[in-house]
């Protein structure tokens, strides 16, 4: 049969269903005139004929069945019983709604991150055959210098095209408040690598990246539309980055976002032009680690393969660019030098590499709060079964058949899923959003596709279909296991019943008591973390500290940056309301970093890791400014000018590492600066361990030099300023400071306080969202256990009201009913703590300060949830309590 | 009900369309019809007959109209479609099989 035909069929159901009535009809009218033909009176005939018939209820069924629309029709009708059912109980279709629709919600949302930070492919043609070149092998860095990437460039590597490219940020203001745009230098073959088309003009062509070669700019499709209004005669013009005007020629088409995931560059230039803005030898520097090196297999090639040929270049390649004046230790492990191919079909992200983990966990905590949902929802089911169990019964008596009874309920549950589903989407894109800006600082926007595609409707659907089978399959199953002389014969006298359904119901509160209990431990030891590190004394005191960041680099020669600097700070420090002022070249807790390599007389480094500090060149006034304690010497003063012998003050483990020793003052050291080793500095002060890169490190050694001593001050400092006050308002009279020095400074202002917070953004994120998921987990583990206990208390009305007519106390069937709740809620703690016991090393890593089955963190998780319980289980035990017996018993 | 096996499994098709080949008839005719020719020896349940004349004409072997029968009541008719012929011949050669084959069996085993 053509399913044409059953489609019209289908809309045909009600007058089939009346055609077989009638058919049926004739039938047994033709067969009691024969059996009153033979002799038997009317009523009798029409009786035996009927009899004979069998039931009809059956025939009409199995007749339909085996007619057209079975399925389809059936359906229909199925999902209008189920709605009218669930109309003629909202409060129920409410509940489990909502209650599904976090669910559901919670876990689309998640995944929609998931999907476009770790599981999408690039948006480019072919992107399995795209293969990231690292140093070595899987977990090797990614960085290569210049020198090394032409290298690789140059030889056979199995790759074609093969590009580099390297994030940078480019200032495109003439002066005062800077604009930074995120730019990326790239190689000549990196448009093509990508497919990527012009929207305009053209894209970069190996022609553009020659040494020797003119400012070009090719803009990403969203920032032409943005920053250019997408004006179309935008070809040609220039943009100034960092003072130097680049030609722009093309705009790139949209949809490819570069193969960083979650960051997007606004500008394109060649890497020929880095020597424009960083000096004439920037591409020979073979210490200055910045591309990274992304390539498609040839045809026929594996990635195997690729490493193989990889390899086989890698000893010329690293021969080929030895640094000189390393130390003969480093050179040698320079040499051994390898290369690696890893497959890079989804690009690659940093952002991945920080969130991944993270999201992988919070998918586990959503997956947790989903079943606790369906529990939820199933417990509902499972009281509404009981509640219909006449009506079922009185069904089957006439001869419904029970798979037929089945899926209608299924169908009801189905429905549920649904409207889950619906409201879940809802949820879900409100929460991602949420999410995002969770992660996303003012100066890093997370550039992502979180449209909501194929990709995760089907993950919702699939989850909407596992949810409906999870909660509904039992329920529906139960409510149609029922005798219906027993149903219809106990009508509701309930005093003795069987107390299965029960089991199964406190099973189901038990288990959402042990998962929120799971989810409660999770969220306690990532809130306490979170806690532990904003307490954590940083050896600095961010509050009330607002760094400003300058560039001189469109003011003056470079000669001219020291004295300017000078100027700016003293200047500074005249403003009223000021406690104290410092310059600097890093910040802590920032995002640049700087490690050398120290020498020290009589120090033999075990490892390269040994031999390594973090560096800061800051002015006098530093220390004071930051809060930093001078353990002992002195801070950089004025005599710390440019031709006396160079100071530095060294931070406690500095001390103890290189020269066993707590006050080395006087005690003398150098530095492996680029490709060479510096003159000696003189140690004149020891200060107090400080953060350097971020609050988690455990030892952050760090040298500060005398920024007045620098011989080759760079065009940009920042500011720190320690007042009183609006830190906001003190930017602005900064800017104007700043301005009357030189109109063609720019500036940009934070404070440091928000500079350490956004470090903690991961942090912060997992607090959040463990701390949300612990407290719906609750919310419904606890709506749960009220339904059950308040099901029980209806169940056991008459029993109660007896015991209350018989003499037992008022405070007896409180405690009756709170024993009930108790054990219930006792079972799924045990299970909750063994749980979370076990589970907690999942979370080690991001756990800072607390262990994993932390003894305060159990405790308390066990406390909020008692107590919660409580409430939740006494509102029934007082209903209980307060039964007034004949009332109960006169319901008989 | 279904266990009650009045005519064996697969054979109802059969009888319906070797009855129908005399032309339409209405669901009760073709019990009675197949009571009589078989001297009531096979009796076709009601129970089956009618899901197997809805089958059977989802199948396209049969087509049915309603129709007046000559005690003036409304009936629906059933007619044997040229498929439905073929479909008789089909299965009128597996049940000679079937039945040469059981013959033979009880026979020679």
């Amino acid at each position: 049969m053509s399913w044409f035909r059953r489609l019209v069929n289908s809309g045909r159901s009600a007058r089939i269903s009346r055609d077989i009535d009638r058919e049926m009809e004739f039938h047994i009218a033709e067969r009691a005139d024969e059996l009153r033909a033979a002799g038997l009176s009317e009523p009798q005939a029409m009786l035996e004929a009927r009899r004979r018939f069998g039931n009809r209820g059956i025939q009409k069924e199995r007749t339909r069945d085996a007619d057209i629309v079975v399925w389809l029709d059936s359906l229909a009708a199925d999902v209008r019983y189920a709605l009218r059912a669930l109309r003629r109980s909202p409060a129920f279709a409410a509940v489990a709604v909502a209650s599904l629709a976090l669910g559901i919600g919670a876990n689309t949302a998640i995944f929609t991150l998931i999907d476009a930070l770790v599981l999408r492919t690039l948006p480019v043609p072919h992107p399995d055959e795209l293969v990231q070149v690292t140093l070595g092998g899987t977990d090797g860095s990614g960085y290569f210098t210049n020198p090394l990437w032409e290298q690789l460039r140059d030889r056979q590597t199995g790759l074609a095209p093969v590009a580099a490219f390297g994030e940078t940020d480019f200032d495109i203001s003439e002066g005062g408040a800077a604009r930074r745009v995120r730019g990326a230098w790239v190689s000549g073959e990196y448009f093509a690598l990508f497919g990527v088309q012009p929207a305009l003009g053209r894209v970069l062509a190996p022609a553009d990246d020659v040494r020797g070669c003119p400012p070009v700019a090719v803009l990403s499709h969203d920032f032409w539309r943005a920053s250019y209004g997408g004006a179309s005669d935008v070809v040609g013009r220039t943009i100034p980055l960092d003072g130097h005007r680049f030609e722009i020629v093309g705009v790139a088409a949209p949809g490819f976002r570069g193969p960083e995931v979650g960051w997007e560059a606004q500008v394109h230039v060649p890497i020929c032009s880095k020597t424009l803005l960083s000096g004439e030898g920037a591409l020979d520097q073979r210490s200055a680690w910045w591309l990274r090196v992304m390539g498609r297999r040839a045809p026929g090639l594996g990635t195997p393969q690729v490493a193989a040929r990889l390899a086989a270049i890698a000893p010329a390649s690293y021969a080929a660019t030895l640094p000189d004046e390393w130390p003969e230790e480093h050179r040698r492990q320079y040499l051994q030098g390898e290369f690696g191919a890893v497959p890079a079909a989804s690009g690659m992200s940093a952002l991945r590499e920080r969130y991944g983990g993270a999201l992988t966990t919070l998918m586990g905590a959503v997956g947790l709060v989903l079943l606790i949902a369906c529990a939820n929802v199933a417990n509902l089911l499972l009281a509404r079964g009981a509640a219909r169990e006449r009506e079922v019964a009185i069904r089957l008596a006439v001869g419904a058949a029970r798979p037929r009874l089945v899926r209608q309920l299924l169908t009801e549950s189905a429905i549920l899923a649904l409207l889950g589903a619906a409201a879940g989407l809802l949820v879900a894109r409100w929460g991602t959003s949420g999410l995002v800006a969770l992660i996303a600082t003012e100066d890093v926007p997370v550039a992502l596709d979180l449209a909501i595609d194929r990709t995760v409707l089907g993950f919702t659907a699939a989850v909407a279909a596992l949810t409906a089978t999870l909660f509904g399959l039992v329920p529906a199953w139960r409510a149609t296991r029922v005798s219906p002389q027993t149903a219809m014969r106990a009508g509701g006298r309930g005093i003795a019943e069987g107390h299965r359904r029960f089991t199964i119901g406190r099973g189901l509160v038990v288990a959402q008591v042990a998962l929120s209990l799971v989810l409660l431990v999770g969220a306690g030891l990532l809130v306490g973390s979170l806690r532990n590190l904003r307490t954590l004394d940083a050896g600095f005191r961010p509050d009330g500290v607002l760094l400003v960041r300058l560039d001189m680099s469109r003011v003056a020669s470079a000669d001219a940056y020291r004295g300017m600097h000078r100027e700016l700070l003293e200047r500074v420090r005249a403003v009223p309301g000021i406690r104290s002022a410092s310059a600097s070249d890093l910040t802590p807790i920032g995002r640049s970093s700087r490690n050398d390599v120290v020498l020290v007389e009589g120090f033999e480094p075990s490892t390269m890791e040994e031999s390594l500090a973090w560096f800061n060149e800051v002015s006098d006034g530093y220390f004071a400014t930051m809060d930093m304690r001078l353990l002992a010497g002195r801070d950089f003063d004025a005599s710390d000018a440019p031709g006396a012998p160079r100071a530095a003050v060294i931070s406690e483990s500095v001390a103890r590492r290189f020269f066993r020793d707590a006050t080395p003052l006087g005690r003398q050291f150098r530095t492996q600066v680029g490709d060479g080793r510096s003159d000696p500095y003189t140690v004149v002060g020891v200060v107090e361990e400080a953060k350097y890169r971020n609050l988690r490190e455990t030892e952050s050694g760090t040298i500060f030099l005398a920024a007045s001593q620098d011989t080759t001050p760079g065009p940009s400092a920042t500011l720190e300023i320690r007042a009183d006050g609006d830190l906001a308002a003190l930017g602005r009279d900064i800017q104007s400071v700043v301005a009357g020095v030189h109109p063609a400074i720019t500036i940009e202002t934070r404070t440091l306080a928000r500079q350490v917070a956004s470090s903690l953004r991961r942090e912060r994120m997992l607090a959040v969202l463990s701390a949300l998921f612990g407290g719906v987990a609750l919310l419904l583990s606890m709506l749960g256990l009220y339904g059950v206990m308040a099901y029980a208390v209806a169940r056991r009305r008459n029993e109660i009201g007896v015991r209350i007519a018989l003499g037992a106390d008022r405070g007896r069937v409180l405690r009756l009913v709170l024993g009930d709740a108790g054990r219930v809620v006792a079972a799924g703690v045990v299970i909750g703590v063994a749980s979370a016991m076990a589970l907690g090393t999942l979370v080690r890593s991001f756990l800072f300060g607390v262990e994993p089955t932390e003894p305060a963190v159990l405790a308390l998780a066990v406390a909020l949830l008692a107590s919660v319980a409580i409430v939740a289980g006494l509102v029934p035990a007082v209903r209980a309590a307060r039964m007034d017996p004949v009332a109960a018993l006169r319901e008989e | 009900m279904a266990k009650k096996k009045d005519i064996l499994q697969g054979t109802l098709d059969l009888l319906v369309l070797r009855t129908l080949t005399g032309g339409p008839l209405h669901g009760y005719a073709i019990t009675a019809h197949i009571a009589r020719v078989s001297s009531d020896l096979l009796r076709v349940e009601e129970g089956s007959l009618y899901p197997a004349l809805h089958r059977m004409e989802q199948e396209g072997w049969l087509r049915s109209s309603w129709g007046i029968t000559d005690k003036n009541r409304e009936a629906r008719f059933y007619e044997l479609t040229a498929r439905g012929r073929q479909q008789l011949e089909t299965e009128r050669e597996s049940w000679a099989r079937l039945t040469d084959g059981v013959g033979r069996v009880l026979r020679y085993a």
